[in-house]
């Protein structure tokens, strides 16, 4: 309509897809979100979510003031950002004096991407260094194994999916967690590809498949080396390729020779003519694309699982090759560089592995942790250990949430304090899947008392007495700075089309130069042995809280917590739109399995380990593979199951990530 | 002009949602009076038949049953094949919900007037798609071309069926990949025990 304005966003979730967005804004409002065409990986497409911002953004939950726990600890007062602050300051002052500064924590979550983010230490480097997390609780294992292996995180273009002929998913779902891959998927398809899937579920992906293999859950490593064997057996390994551009190939398949077809079925639970087949298509079709997901690296073994997984394409030499590829992550868009910010304390920086939260904060000695502040994050949900993470933040002094909802993290705080939507503030946001950078223009100015994150920070710097001058100047100039050096024109063609950085190829690795130690592809890793303690070959051994511990005598299932279309774990399930078409959570079940408990559809299960109970709803999922149970996870509604009691707060064996998916229970009637 | 009306590819539909909410987007209907929703078949995944999602709203009939009923002539078939409802005529009698076969028009309680899918004819008449087409991110629901009219009638589906002898604008269409031919199979199978 006439006035109305269009400005080119982008979303700023932890998503594969990134989706540049139109959003129109009419008599102050936003009325409607639509795909930006000028993005090709996206193709003019958002999905639900992003259509759903038009009600989150004026969603009347959304806090818009900041929030002080009541003294008898039920709900909260409205209160002004003076008294908020004022408290704050004074709580934060006190920490530090009576214990130091690392008696505070500062955790930054993935919610809200954006690259001012990192002003926020502008305050903690003053304040002297906070205790903090490392590692995260999704993809680190598998980011290592690619980085230990081609020496950085790159693919293809996305668009190239569709010159593919055979495209293999591992552990991978992108139907609903990137569901504009799946129409390049179902593109390639069209044009005659195959499509093989390795999940124990079965999904809306796996029922585009031609082949469907569903090994137990942790043994797709064993897996890996196994069709690695029937590789070579088969004649299929391309040795001119790897003859110039790979080290370590033959201890690497004396390795795999130890995987026989049999053993590997009897590992696997998966028959030896299906991974025979897998195998030999997988390799006599060119060119054949590889993408994992990360659900494969949520155990103990991740990083060598993903090794192994990882090394298939350059052993059929589709590395370098349009419709080809290995493709886990694309960090082509990640070359910014720091804003200017304080030096950092002369000191060693107290950190845990973030999927220990709960029982770091309990343990921490010498200071004790007292005091936290969470941004972006909702850990009473999200993080492993349900049981430990609340009462660790329930003996705190002083806990400071920043949030745009009242979540299960948010409920226990002492300060709540209303954050920005994507629309609020300007920013750069980077992607993993395709390769673009894209600015995050400013659509609205927040609503009600809310402030960026950003002004937060300046506010409290200033309370304290800290330097303010790097908040300083104009913002845009600050943004223009982080861009790589000769690049800031960037900035200007980023309000109306998304750009890609230089050095960045529609063809990762055609130039077949490799930045590992050895500078080439390293099927041996010399590096993986010296950093992370493990066989500098890829090698599998059963979990340990696996289908074949003696832990599985207890408890013989194996739970899986997977991701889905409508909700970015905890966000967007309290919306009205996307409840319209939201599934209910519950413990997908295989029939025997079921039936041999006594469950028929329906029925009310108790789910349990040596950790936790979880109360849920029956569903007869014929799909499913015998011995693994699968609720959605996410908790954002007060109905849902708090799934975290059962799951183990474990860590990867490389990079610090978290086990989800190591995690047995037992189902019964309740 | 080719005639208004939609083609949803089964085998390319993931159920995602996006134009469900698209269509609330650009209408601004509530949870009681869905103007599109998705209907699932075999979630559960039994083995031996495919699983798929309807993405339906009305079909835009050739013949409308709701137009028929209509005592008031509410209802207006545009010339592009549009079936629209003109809310200052709709007297709330709702007898065009019950003679739709396909539950295409709801009753909205709060203003006593009956509400459906309009194909978004302003937008069509400005050159767009439809909101649920424009926001398909899979490419699933397409506007229906004169080739998919001809070739096909939406009782290509098993259990698709016309009792009110509509004629619904709506196809399914052959994609060029085996995958739809081998689950037309599997389901013809099961519906035959």
């Amino acid at each position: 309509m006439e006035g109305d304005r269009v400005i080119r966003t982008v979303c700023p979730r932890n998503c594969y897809c990134t989706c540049g967005m139109l959003v129109t804004v009419r008599e102050g409002r936003i009325v409607s979100i639509e795909g930006d065409p000028l993005n090709p990986a996206t193709d003019g497409g958002v999905c639900l979510k992003g259509l759903s911002y038009v009600e989150r953004i004026s969603s009347p939950d959304r806090i818009l003031t900041p929030l002080r726990r009541r003294l008898d600890g039920e709900g909260f007062d409205q209160i002004g950002w003076e008294e908020a602050l004022d408290g704050i300051t004074a709580g934060l002052k006190e920490l530090r004096e009576r214990h130091g500064p690392q008696a505070a924590l500062f955790y930054e979550g993935s919610g809200n991407h954006g690259a001012l983010s990192s002003l926020a230490e502008v305050f903690w480097n003053q304040y002297g260094g906070p205790t903090r997390a490392h590692g995260d609780l999704c993809w680190p294992a598998g980011l290592e194994a690619s980085r230990l292996t081609y020496g950085d995180n790159l693919h293809n273009h996305p668009v190239l999916t569709r010159e593919s002929r055979f495209i293999l998913l591992w552990g991978h779902n992108p139907a609903e967690t990137n569901v504009h891959q799946m129409r390049l998927i179902l593109d390639a398809r069209q044009q005659g590809a195959s499509l093989a899937v390795i999940d124990p579920r079965s999904t809306d992906t796996t029922d585009a498949a031609d082949i469907h293999l569903q090994p137990r859950p942790g043994t797709d490593g064993a897996l890996a080396l196994g069709i690695a064997a029937i590789l070579e057996a088969e004649g299929l390994i391309d040795r001119s390729f790897l003859e110039s551009t790979a080290v370590g190939v033959d201890p690497y398949l004396e390795r795999a020779r130890a995987f026989t077809p049999g053993r590997v079925a009897e590992i696997t639970g998966v028959g030896v003519d299906e991974i025979r087949a897998l195998a030999i298509r997988y390799g006599e079709t060119r060119p054949a694309l590889l993408i994992a997901g990360f659900g494969l690296q949520r155990h103990h073994q991740a990083g060598q699982t993903m090794r192994a997984v990882a090394l298939l394409p350059a052993l059929t030499g589709n590395i370098g090759v349009r419709g080809g590829g290995w493709q886990y992550a694309n960090l082509a868009s990640h070359g910014l560089r720091p804003p200017p910010l304080p030096p950092v304390p002369d000191r060693e920086t107290r950190s845990f592995p973030t999927s220990r939260l709960g029982a770091a904060l309990l343990e921490l000695d010498d200071p004790p942790v007292r005091g936290a502040w969470f941004e972006k994050a909702n850990p009473v949900s999200q993080h492993p250990r349900t049981d430990r993470v609340r009462e660790a933040l329930s003996r705190l002094d002083l806990l400071v949430v920043v949030d745009q909802f009242l979540t299960d993290t948010a409920r226990m705080a002492h300060y709540v304090l209303p954050a920005k939507t994507l629309f609020e503030e300007e920013d750069l946001v980077t992607a993993y899947w395709h390769p673009y950078l894209q600015l995050r223009q400013k659509v609205l100015d927040p609503p009600g008392e809310v402030r960026p994150e950003t002004e937060i920070w300046r506010d409290l710097c200033g309370r304290f007495g800290f330097d303010t001058h790097w908040f300083d100047g104009d913002r845009r100039e600050l943004l223009r700075a982080m861009l790589p050096e000769g690049e800031g024109n960037l900035l200007e063609r980023m309000e109306s089309e998304p750009v890609v950085l230089k050095g960045t190829g529609e063809v990762a690795w055609s130039n077949r130069t490799f930045p590992t130690r050895s500078g080439k592809i390293e099927f041996r890793s010399e590096e993986a042995a010296e950093l992370w303690g493990v066989d500098p070959l890829p090698s599998w051994e059963p979990l340990d809280e696996g289908s074949a511990s003696t832990a599985a005598e207890l408890w013989p299932l194996q739970l899986l917590t997977c991701k889905t279309r409508e909700r970015i774990h905890s966000q967007f399930g309290n919306l009205d739109w996307i409840r319209g078409v939201d599934r209910p959570r519950r413990l997908d079940i295989n029939p025997a399995d079921a039936r041999s408990r006594g469950l028929a559809d329906g029925d009310r299960a108790v789910v349990w380990n040596d950790r936790g109970r979880v109360v849920i709803e029956v569903h007869l999922d014929h799909g499913l593979r015998e011995g693994v149970v699968h609720v959605i996870e996410g908790r954002c509604r007060e109905d849902d199951p708090w799934l975290n009691l059962l799951t183990d707060d474990g860590i990867t064996d490389m990079n610090h990530g978290a086990t989800f998916y190591e995690c047995l229970v037992e189902v019964g009637r309740v | 002009m080719s005639r208004a009306g939609f083609i949803l590819d089964l085998d390319r539909c993931v159920g995602c949602g996006a134009c469900v909410l698209a269509c609330r987007m650009e209408k601004g209907w509530s949870d009681e009076t869905p103007w599109r929703r998705i209907v699932p078949f075999n979630l559960d995944r039994v083995p031996g038949g495919p699983t798929w999602h309807f993405s339906v709203a009305c079909h835009h009939c050739e013949d409308p049953a709701c137009l028929r009923a209509c005592p008031s002539g509410a209802y207006e078939r545009r010339a592009d094949g549009i079936v629209v409802l003109d809310g200052e005529r709709c007297l709330g009698c709702r007898y065009c919900e019950m003679a739709c076969p396909f539950g295409a028009p709801v009753f909205d309680e709060r203003s006593g007037i009956m509400m459906k899918c309009d194909f978004c004819h302003e937008r069509v008449d400005n050159g767009h798609s439809p909101a649920c087409i424009a926001a398909c991110p899979v490419g699933a629901l397409i506007r229906l071309t004169d080739e998919d009219l001809e070739a096909t009638s939406p009782a290509s589906i098993p259990g698709f069926i016309d009792p009110a002898g509509c004629r619904p604008s709506l196809r399914f269409r052959e994609p060029g990949g085996n995958l739809r031919e081998k689950r037309l199979e599997q389901l013809r199978k099961v519906l035959e025990q």
